[in-house]
């Protein structure tokens, strides 16, 4: 036994003693049928996407997700035109920091060892929580006069159609913290709420439409959407 | 590891033969289900296989895996939220080991069951890895990820309560 003083009396560990138990009969064989088992489940995932992505050092992982990340950011930001100049407001450029924060918080969380301790898991849900109150939160924000004069008469309809490109953007991001992931708790809660603040991270950076009701229905959503949908459904369905 | 993380396939066969009968007596114990308890260790074999290119050359494998069993083990009570319902089964499912026990050292393993069963599961873990795996509490610390001190604690508080709840018992073996 360990040394250390905080030790069962012996009563005690001549009870606990008593759960030792004999290796059972023909466990050689079963343990031939199991070792089969998880070599032919080895084998399949070493030839699909997912499991040569999930076998990288985890250093490669997230090297690789920053590198998608990043070069998606670059494309997007040079090759669409960002909001107008009266736009970009103190608060605009909190929002995409706070976005970028939580996206690599998520990614962190998602690409985490499997052989460490698993995070608890109020820090996910946290996660996920946050990045829904942050999307809320941007939404909520005014807009400076000047821009908020502008479309007024377009927000609702268009609503519909950044929704849409959020979530058309935020699918990819999904897709591949997935394909990174092995297997951590809440992992596709977490990656769901990192694909909406994806989404809405481009929207907030290109959407020119001004208007509470255009970004709660148009950007918040995308999140909520990701979140609802995909990542309980992939949850109750995956846990099946 | 070393070799099997150089790709040598025979290497992964003995580190099954090595670590499985330990990974399944733990998760055995924990589960009380065999067949739990194998998919357990399988899977996480499955993930180490994943995992194996993250291993440090040199360290230790035994906290390794002990991790990743214990973070599944703890998924499944979570998925399940079976402890809750543990002291209601334990009247209709048989321990692992029960088949090849006599009668009364049944009955004694099937309260000694409860009365672990009764611990939280941080307790229960320390138990598990201190007493019966024989793991010193650094190590347990490293597998359950707190610090060495919080581990004494709870190895602590877990035997006293276990004491408590088996106090007749012990007293009558006295």
């Amino acid at each position: 036994m360990t040394s250390g003083s905080n030790r069962p009396e012996p009563a005690l560990g001549e009870r606990l003693r008593e759960l030792e138990a004999p290796e059972t009969p023909g466990s050689t064989e079963r343990m031939d049928q199991m070792f089969s088992k998880v070599k032919t489940e080895c084998d399949q995932s070493d030839r699909s996407l997912s499991g040569f992505l999930r076998s990288r050092s985890t250093a490669t992982r997230r090297m690789l997700v920053l590198s998608v990340f990043a070069t998606l950011a670059l494309v997007g930001w040079f090759a669409f035109p960002l909001v107008g100049d009266q736009a970009r407001t103190i608060q605009w450029a909190v929002s995409l920091v706070s976005f970028c924060v939580l996206i690599l918080l998520a990614m962190f969380m998602v690409t985490r060892p499997v052989h460490l301790p698993a995070l608890p898991r109020w820090q996910s849900l946290c996660l996920v929580c946050i990045a829904l109150g942050a999307t809320v939160v941007a939404a909520l924000w005014p807009h400076p006069a000047a821009q908020a004069a502008t479309h007024e008469h377009v927000g609702n309809v268009m609503a519909g159609a950044c929704m849409g490109v959020g979530l058309l953007l935020g699918v990819p991001v999904y897709a591949l913290l997935r394909l990174v992931d092995r297997g951590n708790a809440f992992g596709s809660l977490v990656a769901a709420a990192a694909a909406g603040v994806a989404g809405n991270f481009v929207l907030k950076a290109h959407c020119a439409v001004p208007g509470t009701s255009h970004e709660l229905l148009g950007h918040a959503s995308v999140a909520v959407l990701f979140v609802v949908g995909l990542g309980l459904v992939h949850r109750f369905v995956g846990a099946k | 590891m070393d070799a099997y993380v150089d790709g040598d396939e025979t290497a992964f066969r003995l580190l099954f033969e090595r670590y499985a009968p330990i990974l399944l007596r733990l998760t055995r114990r924990h589960l009380r289900d065999d067949e739990l308890a194998e998919e357990i260790v399988q899977q996480t074999f499955f993930r180490l296989h994943g995992a194996r290119n993250d291993f440090r050359r040199g360290s230790k494998l035994r906290p390794w895996v002990m991790t990743i069993a214990m973070n599944l083990v703890r998924e499944h009570w979570r998925r399940t939220k079976r402890r809750k319902m543990t002291s209601l089964e334990v009247e209709t499912q048989a321990a692992p080991e029960a088949d090849f026990m006599p009668l009364e050292l049944r009955q004694r393993s099937e309260l000694l069951h409860v009365a672990l069963d009764k611990l939280p599961t941080s307790q229960r873990e320390v138990v598990e890895l201190h007493w019966f795996q024989e793991r010193p509490y650094a190590e347990v610390a490293q597998i359950v990820g707190t610090s060495e001190g919080a581990v004494r604690v709870r190895a602590h508080r877990a035997y006293s309560t276990l004491k408590q709840l088996l106090v007749l018992e012990i007293r009558g073996d006295e």
